[in-house]
């Protein structure tokens, strides 16, 4: 597959993506999708590839927030993490972002994703 | 049992009655495209990403001539699904072996509010088990044909 991501938060959100992925393989199969081992094999593949993509603070940080909640990255929207659903500070900014920083809800610590 | 409503899931901006792509990777991405139009997505390049991983663990080819890409991404405002259509069909590696006329491409955020991703991805696949059902999807000209179809 040609690697078309290059930011840490668009790895961190690949990563999360494939985690809920292998989460629900079960329910997928039981709606009569194909699922094979060897394809569950190439994800888990895929994901060690990620992981050494994204620094080791983050990917900790994602991996303790995975823990604790059932999402670490979460979306913002309207300026509000939808995580908790706290406002973030207005010194970050929400629009026409390049997903170039990543960063975290002050009040419950995911990482924020913003989708405007 | 509470009948999943389908149709709001739909849009007319998602809603592609002649693909223009002739690949199973082509589609993905005509289709991955339609919901970063339609501002459902801001990131495409995350969610094609994903359904290519998808398809890395069995084929969403489910036989018949249809294919029902799906997943969850985090990069995605709201649970929809795109439709294609290819009157030349497309090889998609299903399981039939069979090419692929009819795909349906389901994105849903990771939690959204009702938590009705499986029963509308559930709900799909029913649908389209009905071969005279099948068929219809093949002839329809326009969203709104489309639409009273899948409120038949």
């Amino acid at each position: 597959m040609a690697e078309k991501l290059s930011t840490q938060i668009e790895f961190l959100v690949a990563l999360q993506d494939l985690d809920i992925m292998q989460r629900e393989i079960e329910e997928v199969k039981q709606l009569g999708f194909e699922v094979n081992a060897e394809g569950a094999a190439t994800l888990t593949r895929a994901r060690e590839e990620l992981v050494q993509k994204i620094r080791q603070p983050l990917l900790r940080n994602y991996e303790r927030l995975r823990s604790r909640y059932k999402r670490a990255i979460v979306p913002a929207k309207e300026a509000t993490c939808l995580g908790c659903f706290m406002r973030v500070p207005t010194s970050v900014p929400t629009h026409g972002r390049a997903d170039t920083e990543v960063y975290t809800c002050e009040n419950c610590g995911r990482i924020l994703y913003w989708l405007a | 049992m509470e009948k999943i409503e389908l149709v709001s899931h739909f849009d007319e901006s998602m809603f592609v009655p002649a693909l223009q792509a002739r690949t199973k990777d082509g589609v993905l991405e005509e289709l991955v495209n339609c919901f970063a139009s339609a501002g459902i997505v801001r990131n495409a390049a995350l969610v094609l990403e994903m359904v290519h991983r998808r398809e890395q663990l069995g084929s969403t080819g489910i036989n018949h001539g249809i294919a029902i890409p799906h997943g969850r991404t985090t990069a995605s405002a709201k649970l929809k699904i795109a439709f294609g259509y290819s009157k030349r069909g497309i090889a998609w590696g299903a399981m039939d072996g069979k090419p692929v006329h009819l795909v349906f491409m389901v994105l849903s955020p990771p939690h959204e509010q009702d938590n009705r991703y499986l029963p509308v991805l559930g709900r799909l696949v029913e649908v389209l088990s009905h071969p005279e059902e099948r068929e219809k999807f093949s002839e329809v000209m326009s969203f709104a044909e489309f639409t009273n179809l899948l409120k038949s």
